[in-house]
């Protein structure tokens, strides 16, 4: 069969890469923001605020008598607690992932996952329900809320389970912990956001950050951090593989040592990049970091897996991107005591496929849910800041080749998008125009007398 | 050999090699007797290349056998399922009496408290 040698540009490629990771995190925040505009409006004021406790509002609960500075103050304390609780755990991941406690942290996943689709799932599902007043049986229900639960966990668990089906699950399990985050108060939300991005950033960047001690051991050791990420599918470039074998997600990686490259071993990969270091493999831990790497890791399994099925060392000669992000998958501490979430982060997998870990998907959707609780045009503003700051974040990764948080730009930017005003008068005055370049009407003058 | 399936599954060059395909498919569908007919479904979701194509059971017969057993298992499920579900909400009140009442979804969370677990 000849190969049609049509070479793909750089700009197509990378933007269809591009394409196939903004669009799972489009799709997360719009199932948020439907979900909170639907169970928001049907019960107006019967929330579930009052009797919300868990660990994120521990130290405080809000009340709408308070005074803002009140609030601020509980806010913040709110806040604390939260990210000291991330934090711990995250040392917790480091320290069982240095133990190499990779099975425990595999059922540990499979088992948050369990809570979150069974138990936050079936109670948003029993919101709908009762709000709409669908008159479903209780057996149906059980068996449908069970199936979708098992599956998902086999989906998260599974390391070869169908892509779209993983991807859907963890698109879902994303939505609905941000969902869940978007029941807590007004200004614990907005405090834990910009909390949440500063430890982002100190975890990956600082030296003794938990998350930059986990990439580091996963890239020295050459292995996959069991946790939630999100992968994109690779762009697979087809004249590059040779017929009949079985690709490798990374396929984009660059053959440098096309001789004994072709290792029957599971350690010869064919995206060999003798300057990346591997990709560390970790659970939960929060925060997000890009770490460039040779991300070995699944292919270390799938090469095992699928033994000696390479041949020929030269067709691969995949282009670049050389940089491996990892990202991590952001970990949470919530009211269910085992919700392991990997680190947020971004990353090229070794496959050169782009991966971003849960907690980015969460921390997002959170900012847009919240900002739906006010009107849509601030959605839209905060959309398009959170897409630009992915973006950026992205660049930037490029560019640096390391580690990189990917909450801080967006977070920051989505925040300033808001309304400038005190959270809760927002709905009454007038919005100020998207800061975005946007050219559109001034929306003062579209609001009824 | 036209009609030969390139790769079992539907990702691809992406998905499992012939020899794996055989294992996760009889795995499959081993586990969805565990009244889980949505796992049959996934099944049949994955391998749908090795459905789709009459010639494969000649070249994958084992697999074949599992994708063919998911499909007609999730059918049989599906229909049994939505003809239940479908006359309870149907018939409602007039059919099933008191017992609708007792077994509808939102009554069953009201009763139990299901909704202020968190």
């Amino acid at each position: 069969m000849d190969q049609n040698r049509k070479p793909r540009s750089i700009l197509e490629t990378l933007g269809e890469e591009l394409v196939r990771i903004i669009t799972p995190v489009s799709i997360c925040m719009l199932l948020v923001v439907i979900l909170v505009t639907v169970l928001n409006t049907h019960s107006e004021g019967s929330s579930i605020g009052p009797s919300f406790t868990t660990i994120a509002t521990i130290a405080y609960s809000e009340s709408s008598s308070d005074s803002i500075w009140d609030k601020l103050k509980g806010a913040l304390l709110n806040s604390l607690v939260f990210v000291a609780v991330i934090t711990v755990v995250t040392f917790l991941l480091v320290l069982l992932f240095y133990f190499r406690c990779t099975k425990f942290l595999k059922y540990y996943m499979g088992f948050s996952s369990f809570l979150v689709l069974g138990f936050m799932g079936g109670e948003i599902a029993l919101f709908l329900i009762r709000d709409f007043g669908f008159p479903v049986d209780c057996v149906t229900f059980v068996i449908i809320l069970f199936n979708f639960t098992v599956v998902g966990v086999f989906a998260v668990f599974m390391s070869k389970m169908a892509i779209f089906v993983t991807q859907a699950y963890l698109v879902v399990i994303g939505m609905l912990v941000a969902y869940w985050f978007t029941l807590l108060p007004e200004w614990t939300t907005w405090v834990l956001l910009v909390a949440m991005a500063l430890y982002d950033l100190a975890a990956v960047l600082l030296p003794g950050g938990p998350l930059k001690l986990l990439v580091e051991l996963a890239i020295s050791r050459d292995e996959d951090i069991p946790a939630l990420v999100y992968e994109a599918r690779p762009v697979i470039n087809s004249d590059s593989s040779p017929t009949g074998d079985v690709l490798q997600r990374r396929v984009w990686t660059e053959r440098r040592n096309t001789g004994s490259a072709l290792d029957e071993n599971s350690d010869a990969r064919p995206n060999f990049n003798p300057n990346t270091s591997p990709v560390t493999n970790s659970n939960t831990t929060p925060g997000t970091y890009l770490s460039v790497g040779s991300g070995e890791n699944e292919i270390n399994l799938v090469n095992a897996e699928e033994g000696q099925v390479f041949r020929g060392d030269s067709e691969l000669a995949a282009p670049l991107i050389q940089h491996r992000i990892n990202v991590r998958m952001n970990s949470e501490e919530d009211a269910s005591p085992s919700e392991n979430f990997a680190l947020e982060g971004i990353g090229l997998g070794s496959s050169g496929a782009i991966k971003l870990g849960l907690g980015d998907f969460i921390f997002y959707s959170v900012l847009v849910g919240r900002a739906a609780m006010y009107d849509f045009m601030t959605v839209y503003a905060c959309y398009l800041a959170i897409i630009a700051g992915l973006g950026a974040t992205l660049i930037l990764l490029a560019f640096c080749r390391k580690a990189l948080p990917a909450l801080p730009v967006s977070i920051m930017l989505g925040c300033k998008s808001m309304p400038s005003l005190p959270p809760g008068m927002a709905k009454t005055w007038p919005k100020p125009e998207l800061k975005l370049g946007h050219t559109g009407p001034n929306c003062k003058d579209l609001r009824p007398a | 050999m036209a009609g030969r399936v390139e790769w079992p599954t539907i990702d691809g060059p992406l998905g499992l090699s012939h020899q794996d395909s055989v294992a996760y498919a009889r795995r499959f569908f081993n586990f969805g007797f565990l009244c889980l007919p949505f796992l049959w479904a996934v099944n049949c979701f994955y391998f749908w290349p090795v459905l789709r194509h009459p010639n494969s059971h000649q070249s994958h017969p084992e697999i074949r056998r599992y994708v063919v057993g998911s499909a007609i298992g999730f059918l049989v499920f599906a229909v049994i399922l939505s003809s239940w579900s479908l006359t309870f909400m149907i018939g409602g009140n007039r059919l099933f009496g008191q017992v609708w009442d007792k077994l509808v979804m939102y009554n069953v969370a009201d009763r139990y408290g299901l909704t202020g677990l968190f």
